[in-house]
């Protein structure tokens, strides 16, 4: 196979717009963690719903992007209250079992009511951008993909900053790092712990809202995603944010890598050979293990 | 002292799921004094704190703060009406910067305040203000109990429980955290405090209570219940009374 620059390069940018969508998934995953002691087996269905969000909402609006991105990004983030209101506000700190029975109950809910709402087949959405591109040096990139790359670095570095200055997200923060102290200084862990879900689930919306235009839609989509957060969120080390932001960006990278040389099979399993070998030999991850670090 | 207690504790059972190890308590703290409770392990003064507070189980009985009832409130409730709780060891934030724990202990003031209020703090603790960008897990066992003391102050408490305050601490540090209690009371604020030091606790307080398995035992002025023979056996090893005079 003859390998250019050219071709290195579009590998390159791929795996950069693949890696900032994990990204944004794990990084939702691991708020939910650190805040409620939960691991979210439906997070990948909101990015799911966030999809169909923006796909429905696309004929509606004459296929502009950009409402439609917005309506998916509210619609999700009250599925991401639901959530929280309807199941896992029920759920103790302690109790692992159920909060995974739960998860994953909800998460099968939701992918087979949306395959019996809308088919298994997969669908391609079109925006009002379509195919439309920018030339930058030897390649070709489309529109669509520049933008969830640059929404994905907007979202982070607003998180960042919404984690860091505000009340807000330094509750979070507090919650994740001590229960009991947060109790002390008045904050009131459901309240935080609604705005965790709701923020992460929007996260997921933004996510799926800006895949679908570049990806297929179907209903199984956030299947395959989410057991790749999971380990993205372990090798980060439980709760450290900029960690798991980190390890997704380089799967993106790999994840390219390997689909561009070798059988695209090999693609989906790297992550879990990385994610096996790394808890092997450091079983807190590659990063400092932390309750919500950020920076 | 005025008449009206600022805490009155009416026939308060308290304690987790299924069993209450507070049982039966009944108290009145006046505004501006400093109590010791003192009792052996398991004899329920933290689970007492807690249900001031309201972080346990309440099973029955009365919390009656300024007149009016407390116990079917939540702990945010609680401290927006001038509740304060430090509770036992390292509750801060240890992987947050010293600025940023004292934030959060503004969690309930509304912005415009917080400024101020930090100031205020840190001109008590000048230590906070050293170690203003260290991590809090990073600082010593002392320094972190001022830590959340100050947290708790920026709320703006009327009544301050603190439970174990010196625990782990040199003498010396000890010492200035008796200081400080001493001081809190001096502005007005009513001080319900947990000790194993008990003699360095009851130097400073003005009643002690004694529990035991859940009860109260005794009850009294600190100095009363310092002479008292059955507490000096049980709490403060005999040989008291040189201590003191030293």
């Amino acid at each position: 196979m003859e390998v250019s620059a050219t071709y290195l390069l579009q590998l390159f940018m791929n795996g950069l717009m693949l890696g900032l969508i994990y990204a944004l998934i794990a990084v939702g995953l691991a708020l939910i963690f650190g805040v409620l002691e939960v691991i979210n087996f439906a997070h990948g269905e909101l990015l799911m719903l966030g999809g169909y969000a923006m796909a429905l909402t696309l004929p509606l609006v004459g296929l502009s992007y950009w409402p439609s991105l917005l309506v998916a990004v509210i619609a999700t983030s009250l599925v991401g209250v639901v959530l929280y209101e309807g199941f896992l506000r029920h759920i103790g700190q302690k109790e692992f079992e159920r909060s995974i029975l739960t998860t994953l109950g909800i998460s099968m809910i939701l992918l087979y009511g949306m395959q019996y709402l809308f088919t298994a087949t997969p669908m391609m959405v079109d925006t009002a951008y379509g195919f439309d591109g920018v030339e930058i040096g030897s390649i070709r990139i489309t529109l669509t993909r520049l933008i969830a790359g640059a929404l994905s670095v907007a979202a982070f570095t607003g998180l960042y900053c919404l984690l860091k200055f505000t009340q807000f997200g330094r509750a979070m923060r507090a919650i994740a790092q001590n229960r009991e102290a947060a109790l002390m200084v008045g904050i009131k862990p459901r309240h935080v712990a609604r705005n965790a879900v709701a923020l992460a689930a929007a996260l997921c919306g933004l996510a799926g809202a800006a895949l679908v235009p570049i990806q297929l839609l179907h209903p199984a989509m956030g299947q395959a995603m989410i057991f790749k957060a999971f380990a993205l969120v372990v090798i980060g080390g439980l709760g450290n944010m900029t960690g798991a932001i980190v390890v997704a960006i380089a799967l993106g990278m790999i994840e390219s890598w390997i689909g561009g040389f070798f059988s695209i099979v090999w693609q989906e399993g790297a992550i879990f050979v990385i994610m096996i070998v790394a808890v092997l030999l450091r079983p807190d991850g590659l990063f400092k293990r932390g309750s919500m670090r950020v920076g | 002292m005025s008449t009206y207690p600022k805490l009155e504790i009416i026939d308060l059972s308290a304690g987790y799921a299924d069993v209450p190890i507070v049982r039966d308590f009944s108290t009145r703290l006046a505004p501006g004094s400093i109590t010791t409770l003192i009792g052996g392990n398991g004899a329920g003064k933290s689970t007492l704190l807690r249900a001031i507070y309201g972080t346990n189980r309440w099973f029955a009985g009365q919390i009656v703060l300024d007149g009016e009832p407390i116990q079917q409130l939540g702990p945010a409730e609680r401290l927006k009406r001038g509740v304060g709780f430090v509770p036992q060891g390292r509750c801060n934030f240890p992987q947050m910067t010293v600025a940023e724990n004292l934030k959060m202990g503004c969690y309930t003031l509304p912005g415009r305040k917080h400024q101020a209020a930090i100031a205020r703090v840190t001109e008590q603790f000048p230590m906070l203000k050293r170690k203003w960008s260290e991590l809090a897990g990073n600082l010593s066992g002392g320094e972190q109990q001022v830590l959340e003391t100050a947290m708790v102050l920026l709320t703006g408490p009327q009544l301050l429980l603190l439970d174990e305050p010196s625990l782990g601490l040199s003498p010396k540090t000890q010492a200035e955290v008796f200081a400080v209690a001493k001081e809190i009371a001096g502005a007005g604020v009513t001080v319900l405090v947990v000790e194993q030091n008990v003699h360095g606790a009851l130097l400073v307080s003005d009643t002690a209570i004694v529990m035991e398995l859940g009860r109260k035992f005794l009850e009294g002025p600190a100095r009363e219940v310092r002479d008292d023979p059955r507490i000096r056996e049980a709490y403060l090893g005999g040989n008291i009374k040189e201590t003191i005079e030293e």
